[in-house]
């Protein structure tokens, strides 16, 4: 890892002069980059006819799925698509042979793609925090602070997931599929289809061990106020233990699959 | 006796094999249907006991058909591929552990493949080479310099690699590939799809930088220019073996019992004067070009100059992808 630092500001800058490369394509992924907002606009319409649900107030969804929208963008899910498609045409062989791990060429490629968003995502988020009614987030200075290591917590999880299942590309033709799957069925238990808080209780039970929570609802209900210390202290352990389970079962199916591998095309 | 001029041995593969286990069925929709509930594989063997050893500063031909076996080989030397049996050593280490300290010391160069950012301008893309090699600023500025001067990169630094033509991109990829002075360099086709001025320019260049760095080189190309003008040695695979290792002349002499000889005449001569002299490959006006037996060249060279009005002589050997040819129509 030693090795490898410092060749990220170099990788993660490329990254970024690549996404910037083409004007149209920026714009129509920025707009892409405000999805959540129509998950908004449905919750908002369902409360304003038949009433918010207990604990939950027309400004807390409008908080939450604000929120929501920056970790929609700190996500590390796009590297599925790009193992997968250098596994099918060969052009892995390409990272393989450089001194840097894929992981890691993939990893900043994502964050220099990433930066782009943020750049713009970021400050729109802050002043719209600041001059949209009914946004309403604590400026507590621990709590900011909490919430800045939740949010690389998430994108790193997020990442370390998405790079262990792209590496079922090693066996399996369909790892694509089977991560829209996965997702779409994580996306009840992170805290995307509704607040965790409004789901059944063997679904919020569920959602509180499993590693989706971490990548969407944790941040955001940190940064709304809505968790205590204990609950704050609980969301950081489940978080670093997915990590940590992550990194090990990233390692196990890199060393066997990466045998597997056939340099196809040339 | 050509291994004795140079250093240690960098390359070395002891019973080299690579099997792949395929899928394979037959067109057509019943076929298709049948594959999807009950599947067949086939063992392809593309690489199977191969060993040779190669040593430093040496540049060596790595020669075959179509599905020979050269690209796998040349994979498993890379540490692209995991062998399935035998052992591959590349300047002390185990290719397939893909360690970064012989990463560092290799390049493999894919004529058919883009290893640049495609849509960065090249400058751009050396830059992030020298941030994934580590290389220190000034080793970085001096192989640049050098290769931009050797490769005539100046008009094409700043332009995206994706708008450049294959000739310009290759000699862009030589660039990104050679940026780190490896000790070790594989090219796979580097020529593929240039033109003639371009072939020509990739060959100087690469025998140039071989000359000034002392690089081991293994080279696999179709055109066999890109052979002769390169390599000394030659490797010959097919179907996965070896068939031939050494030097190119033995190769030529070994599988070319012919030399020609290519007479011009200052007058025309009847056509049976050339009876007992050779077989008559072709006549050309006043250039007539006889195979003649490989031993007898020199004293069959001598008799039309004593018997014939000659004008001039030329001996060569019969083109080597002839020569190829025939070894892999015998083999």
């Amino acid at each position: 890892m030693r090795d490898v630092l410092p060749a990220y500001p170099s990788l993660v800058r490329s990254a970024t002069l690549v996404a910037a490369t083409y004007r149209g394509r920026v714009v129509l992924s920025l707009l892409t980059a405000f999805f959540p907002l129509l998950t908004m606009a449905v919750w908002l319409t369902v409360v304003a006819e038949g009433g918010p649900p207990d604990g939950w107030t027309t400004d807390d969804f409008l908080s939450y799925y604000a929120a929501a929208t920056l970790l929609w963008n700190l996500t590390g899910d796009r590297v599925v698509w790009q193992w997968d498609a250098d596994m099918r045409s060969g052009d892995l062989s390409v990272r393989l042979l450089r001194p840097v791990h894929p992981f890691h060429q993939y990893a900043t490629s994502d964050l220099g793609q990433r930066l782009v968003f943020l750049v713009v995502l970021v400050p729109a988020l802050v002043l719209a925090a600041w001059l949209v009614p009914g946004l309403n987030y604590p400026a507590d200075p621990l709590r900011l602070a909490a919430v800045a290591a939740a949010l690389v917590l998430a994108y790193a999880v997020s990442l370390l997931m998405a790079s262990t299942f792209a590496l079922i590309g090693f066996w399996s033709t369909q790892t694509t599929n089977g991560w829209l799957l996965w997702w779409g069925l994580g996306s009840f238990a992170s805290g995307w289809v509704a607040p965790l808080a409004l789901m059944p209780d063997w679904l919020r039970t569920a959602g509180l061990v499993l590693p989706f929570r971490t990548t969407m609802g944790f941040p955001v209900e940190l940064l709304m106020g809505r968790l205590d210390a204990h609950q704050t202290a609980y969301g950081f352990a489940v978080g670093l233990g997915w990590l940590a389970a992550f990194a090990l079962l990233y390692r196990v199916a890199w060393r066997f699959g990466v045998r597997r591998y056939q340099a196809v095309a040339g | 006796m050509l291994r004795a001029r140079y250093g240690r041995t960098v390359i070395e593969a002891r019973e080299l094999a690579k099997h792949y286990r395929v899928h394979r069925r037959q067109p057509g929709l019943r076929a298709a249907l049948r594959s999807f509930v009950r599947r067949e594989h086939v063992t392809v063997r593309a690489v199977d006991r191969v060993s040779f050893t190669i040593a430093e500063g040496e540049v060596v031909g790595f020669l075959g058909p179509n599905g020979a076996g050269k690209t796998t080989t040349l994979k498993c030397l890379t540490g692209l591929l995991h062998p399935t049996t035998g052992a591959v050593r590349v300047l002390g280490h185990t290719p397939h552990r893909r360690e970064p300290e012989f990463l560092r010391r290799i390049s493999l160069v894919m004529g058919q493949r883009n290893s640049l950012f495609w849509d960065l301008p090249a400058a751009d893309a050396f830059e992030v080479n020298r941030a994934i090699y580590g290389i220190a600023p000034g080793p970085y500025r001096s192989a640049l310099e050098e290769l931009v001067d050797l490769l005539d990169l100046e008009p094409l630094l700043h332009k995206q690699v994706r708008v450049l033509s294959l000739g310009e991109r290759m000699r862009c990829e030589l660039a990104g590939a050679l940026l780190h002075r490896p000790d070790v360099l594989f090219l796979d086709e580097p020529t593929l799809g240039l033109d003639v001025n371009g072939q020509a320019a990739v060959r100087t260049f690469l025998r140039d930088y071989n000359t000034r760095h002392g690089a081991t080189v293994l080279l696999t190309s179709h055109y066999m220019g890109d052979v002769t003008a390169l390599a000394r040695r030659v490797l010959v695979i097919d179907h996965g073996t070896l068939r031939f290792d050494g030097d190119l002349a033995a190769l030529v002499e070994a599988h070319s019992p012919h030399r020609l000889v290519r007479v011009t005449l200052r007058e025309t001569v009847p056509a049976e004067t050339w009876a007992g002299l050779g077989e008559v490959s072709s006549i050309d006006g006043a250039v007539v070009t006889l195979a003649v037996p490989r031993a007898e060249t020199a004293a069959i060279a001598a008799r039309l100059l004593t018997t014939l009005p000659v004008e001039d002589v030329a001996i060569e050997d019969p083109p080597v992808e002839e020569i190829i040819r025939n070894v892999f129509a015998h083999a």
